[in-house]
């Protein structure tokens, strides 16, 4: 019976991976995985992968350590959204390079950034970008946020336990306006108002929770922004450097500016100095008024 | 940590969830709704491992849908229950098992009997009047085992999911907020539990109180 | 000119003909026409069902057919059905068969597999209706897929399911399937179903579908006395206390009382295996009508 069933089936595709596989949609598998991309060829990736790299556990005997050290923000508010980055990356304890671009351009309306594995974020992203062109040459529109970032959360769900790392936000504008969604590589995707990823983000957190609000100016927004960044960059080890600032409204995205976190902290210092010091003048002051 | 309750009465299921979501240390999100509706009588909490949780969940949700585009019906409670129990049971031995544990609660409608199952990832299914996920197991079975009796009214059942949400918000040590939903005869509603009184305002709410059904009943024309 | 024409098409299942038929379902369909009668009433109360045997003599040794000595039988325990036409599908399901015997097994057999992977995945009794379009999926797959021979079977299917309650369900060779108050299929089934169509009434009692079901089939078998050498039947009910589903295929001594009670005939026991049929399908009505029942 069972072969009768059998030869009623379609047949077989050939599992060739060159060949093309007419069941996924454009250059995406039936899985929603990505054709081509392979783990590596050995019985067990995530072992093999955990054996050389600190990407799974800790291990302190692997040979490569992926850049773990980073602050990455991004907040909603009535302007569009905010998006300020660190630009350290460290291998163990050897700062790597200063002046790592953690925000990538995805598109002019789309931003994502970067914390975990650099390659991996730099590759999936710009692989996202491309996922994104396509939907607009297919649909004769602009994709939406929470469409781009559910790809990207499909694609690393595919590759969960095979020792991806990353930890991303994707913030745009789209038809339902401003939009911020945070992905991880455990397939984690979460939509918000406000996420900070990295070793930095406590730090982050620390100064942006106690700043935000979504009713804030254009200018109060961006400046929380790179407070909060400076503020990480002091406190974490593995962050500073410089603090790239974006701004998403409307019409996309634009680069504000890049500044030098160890400068800016000091000028932040000073100016609380001397706030403190006018403070206690007109303190001064008022007593010998009084 | 995570931590969701269950409870049956006489024509009515509750379900409440926290609301937490987050990585190690951090809580990124306090609004993340972890209960899911999978039909006009019945809906599911869920947690566990990041990732598995949501994608489990959309695959019972979409499977149930097929399953109602088919055969013109949803699938009920306890057929669902059986469905998912075993998914999760054929998952735990493949090469990427969901850890997703859940509560499923349904109102079969066919017998007007309200239904609570509690499923773990290991694919562990019981029928139970209440249950608890995470630290409420440890904080508030109790608190359930002292109160609920059987064919609860609705007023008292929420009483008593209060009691289990005051208790774990004072004898632990995260602070959890709770979202909550009632199934009765009538579909599946939001309840809110800081309200003085969840029933009267589930009521005049009406429609608005009204959990949008993933699953809506097929109103397909037969054409010969 | 025209048989010409047609046998350009008929030989292959998966080849329309110009005029837009496909021939060997419809030579399925034909062959199901010679098959012994199977009819089934509805009521309130239950679904009867009877069936004609085609395979009958005293020379046949029915204790080797299915179900054997002990055939027919309540519930659970009704698994071996009458032997030849009447089955236990599931629980909840049963089904009389008319067309190629061998065909039909085949059914049978997965219809159960079906019934039971329901089971193991859902905790429940497979739905009648759902377990009816497994069937005829398979069915219509056999009308397309190259170099196949469609089922030449019919069914009628006859359960219960908590959702849509006594259903009654009739396919056919090309898979296609309708719902039914009262409805027949095999040798016949035309005469029957008008038959049926004058008779049936919306109200009937359980008591009165059987004697409908019965009635219908003295008039349309040959012979004119009825007995259980020459017939199956079966009902299928709800069970009094629990309101679960039951399933009966009546033993022949149970169906003869019946049909003493209805005046139709009723087989004395002693008279078991000497029926009038004239063995093997009969060679009157062709050579290959042996092959179904």
């Amino acid at each position: 019976m069972n072969a009768v069933l059998q030869s009623l089936q379609p047949p077989a595709r050939h599992t060739n991976e060159d060949e093309e596989d007419a069941w996924g949609y454009g250059n995406l598998d039936q899985r929603g995985g990505v054709r081509g991309m392979m783990v590596p060829r050995v019985p067990d990736p995530a072992a093999f992968l955990n054996l050389h790299t600190d990407s799974i556990s800790s291990n302190p005997a692997a040979k490569i350590k992926l850049a773990h050290g980073t602050t990455t923000l991004a907040f909603r508010f009535k302007g569009g959204i905010i998006v300020a980055v660190d630009s350290r990356a460290t291998a163990g304890s050897y700062i790597a390079s200063g002046t790592v671009k953690k925000v990538i351009e995805i598109n002019p309306y789309l931003l994502g950034t970067m914390a975990g594995g650099a390659a991996d974020c730099q590759y999936w992203e710009t692989y996202l970008g491309m996922q994104c062109r396509l939907h607009e040459l297919r649909n004769k529109e602009r994709i939406s946020v929470a469409a781009a970032s559910k790809i990207l959360s499909n694609i690393v769900y595919q590759y969960k336990g095979m020792g991806l790392s990353m930890g991303t936000m994707i913030c745009g504008w789209d038809k339902t306006g401003p939009a911020l969604f945070y992905v991880d590589s455990d397939g984690s995707r979460l939509k918000g108002d406000l996420f900070s990823v990295g070793s930095g983000s406590t730090f982050a957190y620390g100064v942006l929770d106690q700043g935000y609000s979504y009713d804030l100016s254009d200018e109060e927004a961006q400046e929380l922004g790179r407070r909060s960044i400076i503020a990480a960059g002091h406190r974490d080890a593995f962050s500073g450097n410089t603090c790239n600032l974006f701004h998403v409204r409307e019409n996309g995205w634009e680069f504000i500016a890049n500044y030098d976190v160890n400068e800016l902290w000091y000028e932040y210092e000073a100016k609380k100095k001397a706030g403190a010091s006018q403070a206690q003048a007109q303190k001064d002051e008022g007593m010998a008024v009084e | 940590m995570e931590c969701s309750f269950g409870l049956t009465g006489k024509d009515f299921v509750l379900l409440a969830a926290d609301t937490s979501a987050g990585r190690s240390i951090i809580q990124m999100k306090d609004d993340e709704n972890k209960i899911k509706a999978l039909g006009p009588h019945i809906a599911m909490a869920y947690g566990g491992e990041a990732g598995d949780t949501n994608n489990f969940a959309d695959f019972v949700d979409r499977n149930l849908r097929l399953y109602q585009i088919r055969n013109h019906t949803p699938l009920l409670p306890a057929a669902a229950s059986a469905w998912i129990r075993r998914s999760l049971a054929e998952s735990l031995r493949s090469r990427h098992p969901y850890s997703v544990n859940l509560m499923l609660a349904g109102f079969d409608i066919t017998d007007s009997t309200s239904h609570l199952y509690w499923i773990d990832y290991l694919g562990t299914k019981a029928i139970v009047p209440y249950a608890a996920h995470g630290l409420g197991q440890y904080l508030a079975l109790s608190t359930m085992d002292k109160w609920w009796t059987e064919g609860v009214d609705k007023r008292e059942g929420i009483e008593i999911l209060k009691k289990c949400v005051d208790e774990v918000g004072k004898r632990s040590t995260l602070k959890f907020k709770f979202n909550c939903i009632l199934i009765d005869a009538s579909g599946i509603h939001h309840i809110n539990l800081d309200s003085s009184d969840p029933i009267a305002e589930m009521e005049q709410a009406g429609k608005a109180a009204e959990v949008i059904n993933p699953n809506p009943p097929l109103d397909v024309g037969i054409t010969a | 000119m025209a048989y010409q024409k047609a046998r350009r098409y008929d030989s292959r299942t998966t080849i329309f003909s110009p005029e837009g038929r496909l021939y060997q379902v419809e030579y399925a369909m034909e062959a199901i026409s010679h098959a012994g009668t199977v009819l089934a009433v509805m009521s309130k109360e239950g679904i009867a069902m009877a069936a004609e045997k085609k395979v009958t003599g005293k020379l046949l040794d029915l204790s080797l057919a299915p179900g054997g000595e002990g055939m027919g039988g309540v519930g659970t325990e009704a698994w071996g059905g009458g032997g030849e036409k009447i089955f236990l599908l599931n629980n909840n399901i049963l089904a009389g068969l008319a067309g190629i015997t061998s065909d039909a097994n085949s059914l049978v057999n997965f219809a159960r597999n079906s019934a039971q992977r329901h089971l193991f995945t859902y905790d429940e009794d497979i739905p009648v209706e759902m377990l009816v379009q497994r069937l005829c999926d398979m069915k219509q797959g056999y009308t397309q897929f190259g170099g196949l021979r469609p089922f030449g079977v019919a069914l009628l299917y006859m359960g219960w399911d908590p959702l849509h309650g006594f259903q009654l369900y009739q396919s056919d060779p090309s898979g296609n399937y309708s719902g039914w108050k009262a409805t027949c299929i095999g040798s016949n089934h035309s005469a029957a179903t008008s038959l049926l169509k004058q008779d049936y009434k919306d109200d009937l009692s359980l008591e009165d579908a059987r004697q409908l079901c019965l009635k219908v089939m003295s008039k349309t078998m040959d012979s004119t006395k009825l007995g259980s050498e020459k017939l199956e039947f079966a009902t299928m009910t709800l069970h009094p206390t629990t309101r679960q589903p039951l399933a009966k295929i009546y033993r022949p001594s149970e169906l003869d009382e019946l049909l003493r009670k209805y005046e139709l005939g009723g087989t004395k026991d002693d008279q078991i295996g000497a029926g009038e049929g004239s063995g093997g399908g009969g060679g009157q009505e062709g050579g290959n009508i042996s092959l179904s029942t």
